[in-house]
């Protein structure tokens, strides 16, 4: 008997934590779901694990990149950055969760329990080195994800967002695993490695069965990332959950499906071959389109929410053009962009839910006059929004910066003008709201419960990062450049 | 015997069947047996490829997990369609349209 795949086992810590911690929620929720009190211990044990995972993550960090268990999963610097990226936004988000009043009472801890279950297909996606891994890394992405779009369970908008992502989701994974079947009949492997060292020697029949494939297996991963023409389920859905679970979709599906979207992209294309033509002029399409169909839609929504999915629809468009420069500078840069995507995305939403939360919707209007009663609160907004259009000092303008700078040096000028001119354009919608919370006359001069001492500290801790990163930037931004790709 | 032809043409059959189910029909239920067809004719292209092209286990081990997450998925799926009749007593898809502006 040969456990030689039991033997890098020390490598995969994080995931056995994630796991063990889940199970273990599962135990204690079903002991103290009747108790309100106890209900906090939950919370604390979901809280520890998850800084406990975050740390067995950074023990990772810097070790030598290999394939484990079979190649199936790799780990290398690259995933790893990424997961502690995802840890950082699912603490947030459950964080949000304790306090918010958008998720039922008796249902918190299940939410708890259903997000550290999507972290961890997250992290499956974003080391999967073969198409099974892949596939289930996303099938549990989705399959959690469809229960917590529907949490909220007597409310029809709820249910009919579950009910949306579901069958989208059913939709594109079915048309995934076709596109997969075919290239396992044509390569004959379903490890990526075999797949990337039989790209360049197909004969042009193979070719052209093959493209029609990996356009079909884009539609799977394109779904969970929202990028045009896949995105339909994003604004319906992220309007209809609950506030803490569209922070938590904002961040870590989207951030494990550009994890997955790079490493394919980097296997499969590193050679010259008339499939990575076909494929990088695929992502420009899809990127440019991305971006500029986020941004034209987000300009006339009345709900904060709705805006918010649109500006991440065209944030996941932004990250697509990092993608297509295949070297370490359009992945640098796509780390980084990830990085400041999640400080900025928890910042936005944490306000948007605690003023949803007083008021019950999250009209554009609910913000009026805001500076006038939370001071601070408007300034983080403030900051935030100006750093989502990418202004200078803040960490979004660096993004996006290095993005186009990674984009110019490869010569790709026309997606870089793109990206620019659509930086213009969300300047209106998030300005929009800045101009609402300074200019307009408040409605009234409740005080809003959720804007407690320490929820601001929070907001201010979780702001920092984003004009630290715009200014000190080029720490992370090392980091981010040693985070490679592991290939074989 | 049967050709790898045959097998490829059957899964084609049925996924060009699952699209037009799902755009077609109007019923949820339908449009989940569509999703399911989708996959039971990637199922039986991985198991046909393994049978003919290639002697290693990889296709029929990715047909296995796929039989395992279409159950998990649809299980999923019904329920929420259940908790979605039981809201707007209607299991048609245009009838889910709060959400729309």
């Amino acid at each position: 008997m040969h456990l030689n795949y039991l033997a890098n086992i020390g490598r995969y810590i994080p995931e056995i934590l994630l796991t063990i911690l889940m199970v273990g929620l599962i135990l204690l929720e079903t002991t103290y779901k009747e108790d309100e009190k106890n209900r906090r211990y939950i919370f604390i044990t979901a809280i520890i694990g998850l800084v406990a995972t975050f740390a067995a993550l950074l023990a990772n960090m810097g070790g030598k990149a290999e394939a484990i268990f079979s190649n199936a999963i790799v780990i290398d610097d690259f995933s790893t950055l990424l997961k502690m990226v995802m840890v950082l936004g699912t603490i947030g988000a459950v964080y949000l969760s304790r306090f918010s009043r958008d998720v039922y009472e008796s249902l918190k801890t299940e939410f708890v329990i259903m997000a550290i279950g999507i972290l961890i297909g997250g992290f499956l996606l974003a080391s999967a080195n073969n198409m099974l891994t892949f596939y289930l890394g996303i099938e549990t992405l989705s399959i959690l994800s469809y229960v917590m779009a529907s949490l909220k369970k007597n409310d029809e908008r709820s249910s009919e967002a579950g009910l949306k992502y579901a069958l989208y989701g059913g939709i594109s994974a079915g048309l995934m695993l076709f596109g997969m079947s075919h290239i396992f009949g044509v390569i004959g492997t379903i490890q990526f490695t075999g797949i990337a060292k039989m790209v360049p020697t197909l004969s042009p029949v193979q070719i052209a069965i093959l493209m029609p494939s990996f356009l079909l297996f884009f539609a799977g991963i394109g779904y969970k990332i929202a990028s045009v023409p896949f995105h339909m389920w994003s604004p319906d859905v992220y309007e209809g959950s609950p506030t803490p679970v569209t922070t938590f979709f904002a961040i870590v599906p989207k951030l494990a499906g550009i994890a997955g979207l790079v490493r394919i992209t980097a296997i499969f294309f590193a050679v010259d071959s008339p499939l990575k033509i076909g494929w990088v002029g695929l992502m420009i399409v899809i990127s440019a389109l991305t971006m500029t169909v986020g941004n034209v839609t987000a300009i006339g929504q009345k709900s904060v929410k709705r805006m918010l999915a649109y500006s991440s629809i065209s944030h996941a468009g932004i990250m697509l053009a990092g993608l297509i420069v295949m070297n370490n500078v359009g992945i640098r840069a796509v780390v980084f962009y990830a990085i400041t995507y999640v400080f900025m995305t928890l910042v936005a939403f944490y306000i948007v839910s605690i003023v949803q939360d007083k008021y019950g919707n999250d009209n554009f209007d609910r913000f009026s006059g805001l500076i006038y009663r939370y001071p601070f609160m408007a300034v983080m907004m403030t900051v935030v929004m100006f750093s989502l259009t990418g202004l200078p000092p803040l960490a979004g303008f660096v993004a996006k910066y290095n993005i186009i700078q990674s984009l110019i040096n490869t010569r790709n000028y026309s997606l870089a003008v793109v990206l620019g001119l659509n930086s213009v354009v969300s300047a209106y919608y998030y300005l929009k709201i800045v101009r609402i919370m300074v200019l307009k006359p408040q409605e009234n001069n409740e005080t809003i419960e959720g804007f407690g001492f320490l929820n601001q500290m929070v907001i201010v801790v979780m702001t920092i990062p984003v004009f630290t990163l715009g200014i000190f930037w080029e720490t992370v931004m090392s980091w981010a450049g040693n985070a490679k790709l592991f290939i074989q | 015997m049967i050709s790898l032809g045959a097998y490829l043409g059957i899964s084609f059959i049925l996924f060009i069947c699952g699209i037009m189910v799902m755009i077609a029909r109007k019923n949820i239920i339908a449009i989940l047996l569509g999703i399911e067809l989708i996959l039971n004719a990637s199922a039986l292209n991985f198991a046909a490829y393994t049978k003919f092209v290639n002697g290693n286990l990889e296709g029929h081990i990715m047909a296995l997990f796929i039989i395992i997450t279409a159950a998990a998925e649809s299980a999923v799926g019904l329920g929420i369609v259940i908790r979605f009749f039981q809201l707007r007593e209607s299991i048609h898809i245009d009838d889910a349209s709060t959400l729309q502006n």
